[in-house]
């Protein structure tokens, strides 16, 4: 990942702070970026205040049988997510490949942003929490 | 982080633009830029802070609207606000009426109908309500019966609560009615001095501040924050306090509301003093009563009983102390003047006008009510307030409506019936109270907007007076229209209906059935002036002037000029029975050269006459009474001179006189109520006519 210079920065969600400055810690660039999806994988509609079209329904789906078709039912709702919520992702690819065994989904998101040479792919494991 | 100019807006109640002001925010720094994109954690946190700030903006926002009379949403508000004007929301009133009660067979030599003695009254949909008494009264035994001639009874059910005085646990003596319902009229609060000592005193309603001292038997009343009552007591600066043991007993009636008006037939539930062969006459069905004041009507009375600080000076101030009247009675609408405006100016009175709800007129009681207790104790001392009754006109509208079947699917019914609608729809918003105007124009473009179809229509108006003539003594009757009236000739003038009956003035035992008034076609008096429209040439002595016509009697002169022409013609005597007048210039006989000098007249119009008629045994007309009374053009009154018919030919006794005004905008002021009459089944006629294609 080789960054010009930080052009995004955002708060980390872990909320940590800098061992030196004792400031709290920031996220920048891919990093902010591969955050933010991770975000909104995790939000329902209707989760946030006054703006119920945000997020998706995934995690209804994750309550379905496991299967190939549900799989690429996702991939579509994944990328529909990002392309209008990320804008600051030119996505390249979305893999949602199912994991049977422990009854979990691993999306696999490949994206380009402003600045970056290199596409950034980050990994998410859906599964349901309850 | 932010620069030193940036500022938070913060004056917005909406979440999204509070979220803005606080993007616009973060705009002046560079340190966090994610706040644009929705799934940052940055987005996140701004959403928890906009909506933390709505929420509280939202609340401060109702907090500060409560705090005022004319925003406050809650009934404790409302009420609290108005306290500080000293306006106590009226509550319920009980519907009240009043019956002869006669108690028979009655062996004491006196008979009390005691408080809360109880009567149920007839069915009203299917509910029978529960009237009591609100007084005890006693009256001697006569003839083995008591007769209780006038007895006003509430509806409701009694009720009685007692407390018993506490300065530990109750230091302001406040104590709460679990009532909402309550009619406070009708609360009655007693003081027993002790468990021990039962004798007691009664406490009336602290109404005027000025006159209370430290003796003074009072409680205050207040409605509380849920909507009961509170009574409270003095201090012994304002009003007699209370000391420890004291036991407050109130007694009231908890009402229905309005549902009871109009019941008029009652039995006594159980019996009185032993005694249950009674009698019960109604003397007035129930009045209308009401609920209790909503938020609305406080914030609109609030204010002006203020401002009229229990006074009657100006005109606002007695219409909102009758309107407040504690008395039970409401009211559609109340119109004050003075005296010094009426058509014969009376001074040093105040003229009132009521017109009741759901009637037309106050009952002689009610009359003397409303003054004794309402009026004459804040009015002006040597004001005398008089009450007078509405005087209604009468409305009676035909509308012709010319309608295209091609533009709705209407049939010509449904359009009649909607019409009629859109016209009573009108009339209930425009008319019906005082210092109203009519106007055909409101109406046409009221059925006009019924619907696309409707391509013109038209409106004619007659204005109709009912009255009940006195059927005893001739009585002169002056009935004012409140516009000018057309000139009519038989049928389409005055008319009146139904017929009456007379005695024939030379045989008495003879009745004259079938009498109708009408105006004398041939009314028209005299001359009221000469118009000269050809002056003439030539003439040099002074013309003859004369009259040609029906009438009799009219004279007039000329006024010749140095040159020979005619100046002007002056009417000398009017003369009489005028319908036509031709005036004629005849020179001097000594006169040779004088020629064609013209001049038109102009017959008085603004009296005519009125006489009665009726058709005798072979059908033919006869006039009955040529000059029963007059009637004025210019001012739309028609007076009845004399006027002594025996029997009035319908079931109420009632004559209507309908009349043609020259004009569509009618206005009433002073005690004149324009209605339409929603018995008369002809007071609004619709013709509908599809267009022919």
């Amino acid at each position: 990942m080789a960054t010009i210079n930080k052009i995004y920065s955002d708060i980390d969600f872990t909320f940590t702070k800098k061992p030196v400055t004792a400031d709290i810690a920031l996220s920048y660039d891919a990093q902010a970026v591969s955050r933010s999806i991770r975000n909104l994988l995790n939000t329902q509609n209707y989760d946030r205040l006054f703006n119920p079209d945000l997020g998706s329904q995934i995690t209804g789906l994750l309550f379905e049988n496991i299967s190939p078709i549900l799989a690429g039912t996702m991939e579509s709702i994944i990328t529909n997510l990002i392309t209008a919520y990320e804008p600051r992702a030119r996505l390249q690819s979305v893999r949602v490949s199912p994991q049977p065994d422990s009854n979990a989904y691993n999306v696999s998101i490949t994206f380009y942003i402003e600045n970056a040479t290199l596409p950034t792919t980050t990994t998410i494991l859906l599964e349901r929490n309850r | 982080m932010a620069g030193a100019n940036s500022q938070i807006q913060m004056t917005d109640l909406d979440f999204n633009t509070i979220k803005n002001n606080l993007k616009t925010f973060l705009q002046s720094q560079d340190t966090l830029k994610d706040y644009n994109y929705e799934g940052s954690a940055l987005s996140t946190l701004l959403d928890v802070l906009a909506y933390n700030t709505q929420y509280n903006a939202y609340y401060l926002n109702m907090v500060a609207n409560e705090m005022f009379l004319d925003s406050a949403i809650q009934r404790s508000s409302v009420v609290s606000q108005a306290k500080l004007l000293n306006y106590i929301p009226k509550s319920s009133l009980s519907p009240e009426a009043t019956i002869r009660f006669v108690v028979n067979q009655v062996s004491d030599a006196s008979l009390t109908l005691p408080k809360f003695t109880t009567f149920m009254s007839e069915s009203i949909d299917g509910v029978n309500y529960n009237f009591v008494t609100t007084d005890a009264t006693t009256v001697g035994v006569s003839g083995n019966t008591a007769i209780f001639p006038t007895v006003n009874i509430k509806q409701g059910i009694p009720s009685s609560l007692s407390f018993t005085v506490n300065s530990t646990s109750n230091p302001k003596y406040k104590f709460n009615i679990p009532e909402t319902n309550l009619d406070t009229t009708t609360l009655q609060v007693l003081v027993q001095q002790s468990s021990s000592n039962t004798s007691y005193q009664i406490y009336t309603k602290a109404e005027d501040y000025l006159i209370l001292d430290s003796s003074s038997l009072v409680y205050f009343l207040q409605e509380s924050m849920d909507g009961t009552y509170d009574i409270y007591f003095g201090d012994n600066i304002l009003g007699k306090q209370l000391t420890n043991g004291n036991i407050v007993i109130v007694s009231y009636v908890v009402t229905s509301g309005v549902d009871a008006a109009g019941a008029n037939n009652f039995v006594l539930m159980g019996s009185v003093g032993g005694y249950s062969n009674t009698t019960i006459t109604p003397i007035s069905a129930a009045t209308t009563g009401s609920v209790k004041e909503t938020i609305d009507s406080i914030k609109f009375q609030a204010p002006k009983a203020y401002s009229a600080q229990k006074r009657a000076v100006t005109k606002e101030d007695y219409i909102t102390v009758i309107q407040q009247n504690n008395l039970g009675y409401s009211f559609d609408a109340v119109n004050v003047w003075g005296g010094q405006e009426n058509f014969t100016p009376v001074y040093g009175q105040v003229f009132i006008a009521i017109k009741p709800a759901g009637a037309y007129t106050l009952t002689a009681t009610q009359k003397q009510r409303l003054i004794t207790d309402v009026i004459r104790p804040v009015s002006v001392m040597t004001v005398e307030p008089t009450l007078v009754d509405p005087d209604y006109t009468y409305i009676q509208l035909t509308a012709n409506v010319l309608y295209d079947t091609k533009k709705t699917n209407l049939t010509s019914a449904q359009i009649q019936s909607a019409v009629k609608t859109a016209i009573s729809n009108l009339a209930a918003t425009n008319l019906n109270t005082f210092n109203s105007t009519f106007s055909a124009t409101d109406f046409t473009n009221a059925i006009a907007s019924v619907s696309n179809a409707i391509i013109t229509n038209e409106i004619t108006v007659k204005l109709q007076k009912k009255f009940y003539p006195n059927l005893t003594t001739p009585s002169t009757y002056t009935l004012y229209y409140g516009a000018p009236l057309e000139r009519g000739m038989f049928q389409s003038g005055v008319t009146s209906t139904p017929s009456v009956q007379f005695r024939n003035p030379l045989n008495l035992a003879n009745i004259i059935d079938g009498v109708y008034i009408e105006e004398v076609p041939t009314s028209t008096g005299g001359l009221e002036s000469v118009a000269v429209i050809n002056p003439g040439y030539g003439y040099q002595f002074t013309p003859t002037v004369t009259i040609l016509g029906d009438g009799t009697g009219a004279t007039a002169e000329a006024v010749i000029t140095s040159y020979g022409s005619i100046r002007a013609i002056n009417v000398l005597t009017a003369g009489t029975g005028y319908t036509i007048a031709i005036v004629q210039i005849t020179p001097d006989p000594a006169d040779t050269t004088g020629a064609l000098g013209a001049a038109t007249a102009t017959l008085i119009g603004r009296y005519g006459t009125l006489r009665t008629y009726y058709n005798d045994s072979q059908n033919v007309k006869t006039v009955f009474n040529n000059t029963i009374g007059t009637i004025d053009y210019v001012e739309g009154v028609i007076t009845l001179n004399s006027f002594g018919p025996i029997q009035v030919n319908n079931d109420l006794g009632q004559l209507t006189i309908t009349t043609k005004p020259t004009t569509t905008i009618i206005s009433s002021s002073y005690n004149r109520v324009i209605t339409i009459d929603p018995y008369d089944p002809n007071a609004i006629v619709v013709n509908v006519t599809a267009k022919s294609t």
